[in-house]
Order: C-alpha cells, then sequence, then structure tokens
C-alpha cells in the first residue's frame, strides 16, 4: 500500500471578494501560520512546501515567489519548494503533492499551501477565457458556467431535475456557510429566494453560482511517526487520486453523467476499501462551483444511483443533521477562491475528521471525503480521510 | 527503505527556431512518443504522466489540459507542475518512490508564442518591482554583475563559457544552434543587460523532451540501459532582489549538498564524469560551478581556463551544448536531464564521453529570474 | 479614515502579446471554411472515431492522426444552454450556445443557435430542444474563422 501520511493541522483564512486589508504575501502567512499553530508546530519543522495557484487571477504570474518566505521561510532557508498548476483542481492536487512528498519516504513534515485573489482581477471572466483553446474556442468567452448549465440543463431532460432542486443545494449550502467563520457568502437565502434569483445562464441562476474569493489556505501533512507525535487525532489518509480527462467538451457531450469523477471514484474507494459509500463516509466536502453539480456529485460519488442525485436533497439526506451531510462548510458555491478551493476541501473534512469542525462539526464522523473538479469538468481529485490509520 | 526510481527512455525532438507548423504541445507529443517507443512501450502501460511548464508561457490558462492529453494522460493520474520540466522528474520520481506508481511520463517543450520580457516581468510583484522595470532578463543582469564585480570576474571569462557550449552544440544533432562562435563575436555581440552581451544569453529555441521513468521492480523488462536517479534535491529562493547576496546561488548549494549527500558523493570534481548544467546567462555556469561545490567562490572561471570543463576535460560541462545551443523555455532543465542520461546510455551521438558511468544534471527553474529561482540538482548512474 | 488607516489599491494590467500557431491542423480546418465551404474532421487510425475540431494525435489512443473527413452542414443538438447576461465578446443576451454533433462526426462542435425567438424565457424550451437537428448557417464573406458559421439554426 505504501508509507501512512496524515493530515495534522489546518489553517484558513476569511475570505472575501477582495481582502483589501492585506498583500499577497500578508494573506498567506494568515494561512500558514494557522496551520503551523493548530499542529503546533514551529516553521523549522517543515521540510518541504507545495503550492498551489491559478496564477492569472491574482495580478501577478507565479505569485508563490513573492510569497515564498510567507510560507515558513522556504528561500530563506532554500528549502524545497514546488509549484502545481492544474486549474480549478489545483488546491486537491496541491493536496496530492504534499501526500507524495510524505509518501515517497524523501520527506516526513510537508506544508501544503494554496491561495488565489480573484479579486485583484477587475474582470475574472476574460482571465477564465484565457482557458479557453485560442485556435478554437477563444471566441465563446463564456467560461464555466456555460459548461455546468449544459450540465443542469441536461440533466433536466434526462433525468427530470427540476429548479427547485437546485434551489434546495443552494439554500442548504447558503445555510451551512452561516456556521463558517470563513465563509466568503454569509447570508440567509431560502429556496424562494433561490428561484427568484436572477437568470445568469439557463437553468443556472446567481444563486446556483460560486463567488470569485480571495482566500488562503494551508495544510501540514505528516509521516506516520511525526504524526503520531504532532497530532492527538490525525486525519489519516486512506485513499486519494486524480484523475484527467481530455480538452473538448464536444468529445463527451454527456453532460448529465460525470462519468470521469465516476472513475476516478471507483478507483480511490478500491484504494480506501470502502465499498459502500453512504455506510461508511460520514461526512462530503465535494466541489460544488454551481449548484446542479452537488446532485451529480451525489451519483457519480455512489450515493445515489445514476439520475436519482434529486431524491437525496428532497429528503434532507445530505442536509446537516441528515445521515451524509455535504458541504457542511457552505463549500464552493459560498467561497470560491479558485486555485485554493480544492486545498480547502481537504482542510474541511480533515476539520471534521479531527473534530475541530466547530459550529459545524457533524457528529461521529470516522470517514470524511474530499473532491475537487477543474479544467473543462475534465480533471478530479479526491481524498478519503479517516480518524484511523489505513 | 526508498524504492529505486531509474529513466528508462528518453525522446527530444530536433530542436529548432521556430515551429509554426505545430500546436505548441505537439512538441510534448513527439518527444513523449519517441521517448515511448524507445522504451518499447505504449501509454496503456503508463501509470502517471506530469507536465509542465507555465501557462503565461503558453498563453493558456490551465495549459496541462493539453500538454497531459500529449504525454498520454487521458484518463490518468496526472499532473502539471508551474516549474521547468526538471520539477517534473522531481515529482515523478516521488510519485514513483511512494509506491503508489510505477510507470511515469514526464515532459516539457519550448515554443514560441510569447514575449519572455512581457510575460515575466508579471511575475513581479505590482507593488515595487515591476514599477522598475524588473523582468527574467534584467534580474539575471543584476545577478551576473554582482557576481563580476565582487569577484573581478571578467566578460571574457564569460564569453569563454559561451565558446565552450557553442562549440559543444555544434556536434549535438539535436540543439538548435549548432555553430560554435569566437571569443571575439561573444564579445563584440550588442549590450542587452549589462554586463550580459546577446551572446552571453540563451536562444529561444523550440521542441520537446520527454523521460520515461520506473521503478526498479520493472526496469529490467523495459532496458537494459537504466539511468538510475541516485540524488535528487531542488531549493528555492527568497524574492527580494535587494535582501540578498545576488553574488551567489544559495538554493542551488543546498540542493547539490542534499543531492550528494543521497548519492554518497563528496568529492564532486572527482567522482562525477560529466554535468549537464542549466545557464541562463554565461556567468551563470561559473556561479553554478562555485554553488556545485566544484570551485570556490569566485573562482568558477579558473575551470574554464584550465580546460577543466571542455569536452576533453576532467569534468566536461554542457557536452550538450547547454542553454545556450538549445533554450526550451520551461524545459531547458529537462533537457539537461536527458542528456546527462543519454551520456550514461552511451546514446548521446557526436558529443558522447567515453565511459561515462556518473553524471550530475541541474535545471534552473524560474520565469522571474533571480528572484525566486528553484534550482534542481539531480545525480544519475549508470545501471 | 485617518492618513494612517488608508489602504491603497493600485491599478494594474497585463498587456500580453502572443503569437499563437494554429498548427496544420487547425490551419487546414480553416481554409477549408473559407476556400471550400466545407466542415472537415479527422479520423483516428485506431479507435476510427471522427474528431471536430481536428487535431494531430487522438487522445485516447495516442495515436498520430492522417485522414480527413468531410462531415455532414447539418446535425443534432446535444447540449445547451441560453445566457440572460451578456458577456464580452459575445452577441447580445438572449443567447443560446449550443453543442452540436454534426452527421458524420463523432464529437460535437460548441456553437451558437440563431434564427430563434429567445425572448420569452418560457417559450424557449419549445424553441430549443436537445435532440433537435440543426444547421449551419454561413457568413457571407468567410474569413477562415470558426465564426464563418455564423450560428446553427433548426432544421
Amino acid at each position: 500500500m505504501g508509507r501512512r501520511v496524515a493530515i495534522v493541522g489546518v489553517g484558513l483564512t476569511k475570505c472575501s471578494s477582495h481582502r483589501k486589508d492585506v498583500t499577497y504575501p500578508e494573506l498567506v502567512y494568515e494561512a500558514v501560520s494557522g496551520a503551523l499553530a493548530d499542529a503546533g508546530i514551529g516553521f523549522e519543522q517543515i521540510d518541504a512546501v507545495v503550492y498551489g495557484c491559478m496564477d492569472p487571477f491574482d495580478g501577478v504570474f507565479a505569485p508563490e515567489r513573492w510569497c515564498v518566505d510567507s510560507c515558513v521561510s522556504a528561500g530563506f532557508l532554500n528549502k524545497p519548494f514546488l509549484k502545481i498548476t492544474t486549474g480549478g483542481t489545483t488546491g486537491g492536487s496541491t493536496a496530492l503533492g504534499a501526500y507524495y512528498h510524505v509518501g515517497s519516504g524523501m520527506f516526513d513534515v510537508v506544508l501544503a499551501v494554496a491561495s488565489q485573489r480573484v479579486g485583484e482581477t477587475i474582470e475574472a471572466q476574460l482571465v477564465l477565457n484565457t482557458a479557453v483553446d485560442p485556435i478554437y474556442e477563444r471566441w465563446i468567452g463564456a467560461g464555466a458556467i456555460t459548461i455546468a448549465a449544459n450540465q443542469a440543463s441536461n440533466h433536466f431532460h434526462y433525468y427530470g431535475t427540476t429548479e427547485e432542486d437546485l434551489a434546495m443545494v443552494a439554500a442548504k449550502n447558503y445555510a451551512n456557510a452561516l456556521n463558517n467563520p470563513y465563509a466568503h457568502l454569509q447570508r440567509h437565502l431560502s429556496v424562494e429566494d433561490a428561484l427568484r434569483s436572477r437568470m445568469i445562464s439557463w437553468p443556472l441562476r446567481l444563486s446556483d453560482c460560486c463567488p470569485s474569493s480571495d482566500g488562503a489556505c494551508a495544510i501540514v501533512f505528516a509521516s506516520e511517526k511525526r504524526a503520531r507525535q504532532i497530532a492527538k487525532q490525525p486525519a489519516w489518509v486512506r485513499g486519494a487520486g486524480q484523475i484527467t480527462d481530455n480538452y473538448f467538451a464536444g468529445d463527451r457531450p454527456w453532460f448529465h453523467d460525470w462519468d470521469s469523477l465516476a472513475m476516478l471514484a471507483r478507483r480511490v474507494y478500491k484504494l480506501a476499501k470502502i465499498s459502500e459509500p453512504m455506510a461508511e463516509i460520514q461526512v462530503a466536502e465535494p466541489y460544488v462551483a454551481f449548484s446542479v453539480q452537488e446532485l451529480m456529485e451525489y451519483e457519480a460519488l455512489g450515493f445515489a444511483e445514476p439520475g436519482r442525485g434529486a431524491e437525496l436533497i428532497r429528503k434532507g439526506v445530505t442536509a446537516m443533521g441528515g445521515k451524509v451531510p455535504f458541504c457542511p462548510s457552505g463549500g464552493t458555491l459560498c467561497t470560491n477562491p479558485i486555485g485554493a478551493t480544492g486545498l480547502i476541501r481537504v482542510a474541511e473534512a480533515a476539520l471534521q475528521v479531527m473534530d475541530k469542525a466547530d459550529k459545524r462539526q457533524v457528529p461521529n464522523v470516522k470517514t470524511a471525503l474530499a473532491h475537487s473538479w477543474g479544467a473543462v469538468i475534465g480533471f478530479h481529485t479526491m481524498m478519503i480521510l479517516d480518524k484511523e490509520a489505513p | 527503505m526508498t524504492r529505486r526510481v531509474a529513466i528508462v527512455a528518453v525522446g527530444q525532438t530536433r530542436h529548432q527556431a521556430f515551429r509554426d507548423d505545430r500546436v505548441y504541445w505537439e512538441n510534448d507529443y513527439e518527444a513523449a512518443k519517441l521517448a515511448l517507443e524507445g522504451a518499447g512501450l505504449d501509454k496503456g502501460q503508463i501509470d502517471t504522466v506530469i507536465a509542465s511548464g507555465w501557462d503565461a508561457v503558453d498563453g493558456r490558462t490551465i495549459s496541462d489540459m493539453h500538454t497531459c492529453m500529449a504525454i498520454g494522460g487521458y484518463l490518468k493520474d496526472s499532473a502539471h507542475v508551474g516549474e521547468d520540466g526538471i520539477l517534473a522528474l522531481a515529482y515523478a520520481y516521488l510519485r514513483i518512490a511512494s509506491g503508489q506508481f510505477d510507470t511515469a511520463v514526464v515532459a516539457g517543450h519550448g515554443h514560441r508564442e510569447a514575449s519572455l520580457e512581457r510575460v515575466s516581468s508579471v511575475c513581479f510583484d505590482p507593488l515595487f518591482a515591476r514599477p522598475m522595470g524588473a523582468n527574467y532578463l534584467t534580474s539575471l543582469a543584476l545577478q551576473a554583475n554582482a557576481y563580476a564585480q565582487r569577484y573581478g570576474v571578467s566578460q571574457e571569462s564569460a564569453a569563454k563559457v559561451v565558446v565552450k557550449n557553442r562549440a559543444n552544440g555544434a556536434h549535438n544533432p539535436y540543439a538548435h544552434l549548432q555553430s560554435p562562435v569566437t571569443l571575439e563575436e561573444v564579445l563584440g555581440s550588442g549590450w542587452v543587460a549589462y554586463p550580459l552581451r546577446a551572446l552571453d544569453c540563451p536562444p529561444e529555441s523550440v521542441g520537446g523532451v520527454a523521460l520515461v521513468l520506473a521503478a526498479e521492480e520493472n526496469v529490467k523488462r523495459i532496458t537494459s540501459k537504466p539511468v538510475w536517479i541516485k540524488g535528487v534535491s531542488w531549493a528555492i529562493e527568497s524574492y527580494y532582489l535587494g535582501s540578498k547576496d545576488l553574488s551567489q546561488i544559495p538554493s542551488l548549494a543546498a540542493s547539490a549538498q542534499r543531492a550528494y549527500r543521497m548519492a554518497g558523493i563528496t568529492r564532486p570534481l572527482e567522482e562525477l564524469d560529466l554535468a549537464e548544467i542549466h545557464e541562463p546567462t554565461s556567468y551563470h555556469e561559473l556561479m553554478a560551478y562555485e554553488a556545485l561545490g566544484l570551485a570556490e567562490a569566485g573562482k568558477g572561471g579558473g575551470l574554464v581556463d584550465e580546460g577543466i570543463t571542455e569536452r576533453e576535460g576532467k569534468l566536461p560541462v554542457n557536452l550538450s551544448g547547454g542553454a545556450l545551443s538549445t533554450n526550451l523555455l520551461g524545459a531547458s532543465g529537462l533537457a539537461r536531464a536527458a542528456e546527462a542520461a543519454l551520456q550514461l546510455r552511451a546514446e548521446a551521438h557526436g558529443r558522447q564521453v567515453a565511459g561515462a558511468k556518473l553524471a550530475l544534471a541541474h535545471g534552473f527553474s524560474s520565469l522571474s529570474g533571480a528572484a525566486s529561482p528553484t534550482n534542481c540538482v539531480v545525480i544519475l548512474e549508470r545501471g | 479614515m485617518t492618513q494612517e488607516e488608508e489602504i491603497l489599491i493600485m491599478p494594474g494590467a497585463w498587456n500580453l502579446p502572443f503569437r499563437h500557431t494554429a498548427g496544420r491542423f487547425a490551419s487546414r480546418f480553416f481554409r477549408e471554411l473559407r476556400d471550400s465551404q466545407k466542415i472537415y474532421g479527422v479520423r483516428c487510425p485506431q479507435c476510427r472515431r471522427v474528431l471536430l475540431p481536428p487535431r494531430p494525435m487522438c487522445e485516447r489512443c495516442f495515436a498520430s492522426i492522417d485522414e480527413w473527413v468531410e462531415v455532414g452542414h447539418q446535425g443534432t443538438l446535444e447540449a445547451y444552454t441560453i445566457l440572460y447576461v451578456p458577456f464580452m465578446g459575445l452577441p447580445p443576451p438572449p443567447l443560446a450556445m449550443v453543442v452540436v454533433k454534426l452527421d458524420g462526426a463523432d464529437t460535437c462542435l460548441q456553437h451558437i443557435l440563431g434564427g430563434v425567438d429567445l425572448s420569452d424565457p418560457e417559450k424557449s424550451k419549445e424553441v430549443v430542444k436537445i435532440g433537435m437537428r440543426v444547421e449551419a448557417v454561413w457568413r457571407e464573406k468567410r474569413r477562415g474563422e470558426i465564426l464563418d458559421i455564423q450560428y446553427f439554426k433548426p432544421v
């Protein structure tokens, strides 16, 4: 199987549309010092740093260079430092990077850091458009939302999912965010409010879409020996992985079926020895940038049969107090510092396992799932965390 | 006990000034195809791929949507490092050493779509450095000058590095620039940013480089000429140019020390048979000799004067011609590792050093020049 | 806010020019649109899929491609959305963005739907349907760009 690796500390920052009170290095420092404090270790104990962000949004390309010394004085101390960029999955890929750093046996304590300052960009859509292939598709300058709208529109057509189902996902996540002091959007949103919200790209309304946020996150990963020394209750990595689908979404027009995620879930569940997610996982923090994606994630992650995701939200299965709460933090729908978001999903799952999630804590969590997606709904990362070492 | 990892195949394109007939990622594709064919493997036998490069240089965000596909990543567990491809090699090493993957493809490319000056300027913070015209080249020039002034290194000393590398490149059938230059031509080339003249700076080249890596249990089924990764380390430096001693490269010294220790090397000048050093400028090769412990501080030029790093010397450096002959922006470091591997496999036609057994490859990963570069050192041994 | 507390916001902009090489495949695709008003895909020698837009290699098979196949100007609408807010560079809303599988192709093109009245959101569902047949409407003066197909209209 490989060496056991655990998360021993987590640091989050308050996210907002623009953290005007800090420079980039200061924002990163907030997350890093939070993680070190949470782990109760000094910065000199970090052996290596893995850093992720989606560069163009921040107005500085490769901002990790500018922020290098906020990351445990890595530049001053000439530490190993690796930059990861994989679109929306950047944060998730960064967690995987740190996991393999420790898993290799070369490093004992590794810091994963991810950040984004979408607030520095005046027109985020323009930046997102640069992800679109300039040869064939750049003229279709509508970015992520139209792809997600295709997912929703197809899910309605093939499975009978309704606008109300989407609104219920939004209302649930907004309510959850009220318990999360780090969340960006913190307000009451009823199902009625959601249904009255402005239509952006049918059938997705404003309430169905994530915000653009500034924020950073840091997580300390450790080898088995160090994890047991550092944390009372580490969050052990039980299984993890990534999948890469091709670029052209037109090659896979079955937008209602997130089969690339289903494939990854099968792989990771096999690694983690999970056969019945609904019975064996107590909380999930997947990447819900658009409300419909939560329903599709229920299905792809094996919590619902294909096409029947809406039943879970209608029955309250995934609400706080339900059988498997999804996005107790409010999730990406309420907070999206793009390059950091994937790492925040892992951080939130880790907090649940470590019983440190305060007001958003789900009771009796043994096993938590974190996921992120990116690119043209083609990249996914997944990590399963557990109270017990595998 | 860490699992051993070897390079089992190398692929590279014939590098050129322009390849406008291809989309940028075709460079990665061609190199990866050559590497897989060389290994007798198909994409199905690869567990993971790591792509590399900078989105700003590629002119596309999430560039790895394309480059991962180009190197066999379809539906695989892949990643992308926003670094020179030599860090993709390092990351793939970690993935295989962890036991979770057995085989990997890593690749990188250079293409001519961006203005290096413009894209590198946006790497600098908008508050202090960018308004002052900081970019890749100006920061490297500042560093070169700090080094030259501190130790009294002459322009001639640096020019000799260019003459050496270009002469070597002339024997490398893959190199972009395959023509030697004279000392007079170097010293007569126009000023770019003092003390750098045009010929002190690498060209911009188009091409691709790829490696296939495998875990030790798989190696003998793939190749009879494995190149073992005996040591690998990397390190980053501080960002603010004004807050460090520019006459040295401490991140290179630190990663070299760690890599040597891992490989059990105590006297690099004696033990290494060759080195492939990624020189972002001619001065930086001299600085690299010192950081790698091959010469004392300020004395790097002596190694060139005494012919030690020449083709026939005790420790030939950049038999491939180095970045001064072929410069893939985002993969020149990976190219150094590829060339070193070819030497150890006795496949470095035209530029082969006899009996090569132990080699050093170095990559300089930075779009921001001397501001927070990441230096990576890999020690390779013939199997 | 006192002078001590004043937080500065500094403007910045990236002006990064690029010269994107379209490569042989995209170049021929656009040339055929312009010169012969034909739409071409390419066929992978291994999986035999006809891929649109054309590309030098098939990602699934990791195989180089060199067979060109003409595809029809009509196709089936596989997915769509309707934009209700303006997006930079696109025609004004309401705008239907569609995914179309042209006859003879195995993969779809992303494009826009025209020649339909989308002004009433309630009625849009009758006007745009998954599975409906559509046809390319060509620009009068073709330039060798994807928008030489101005839009797709219902057949």
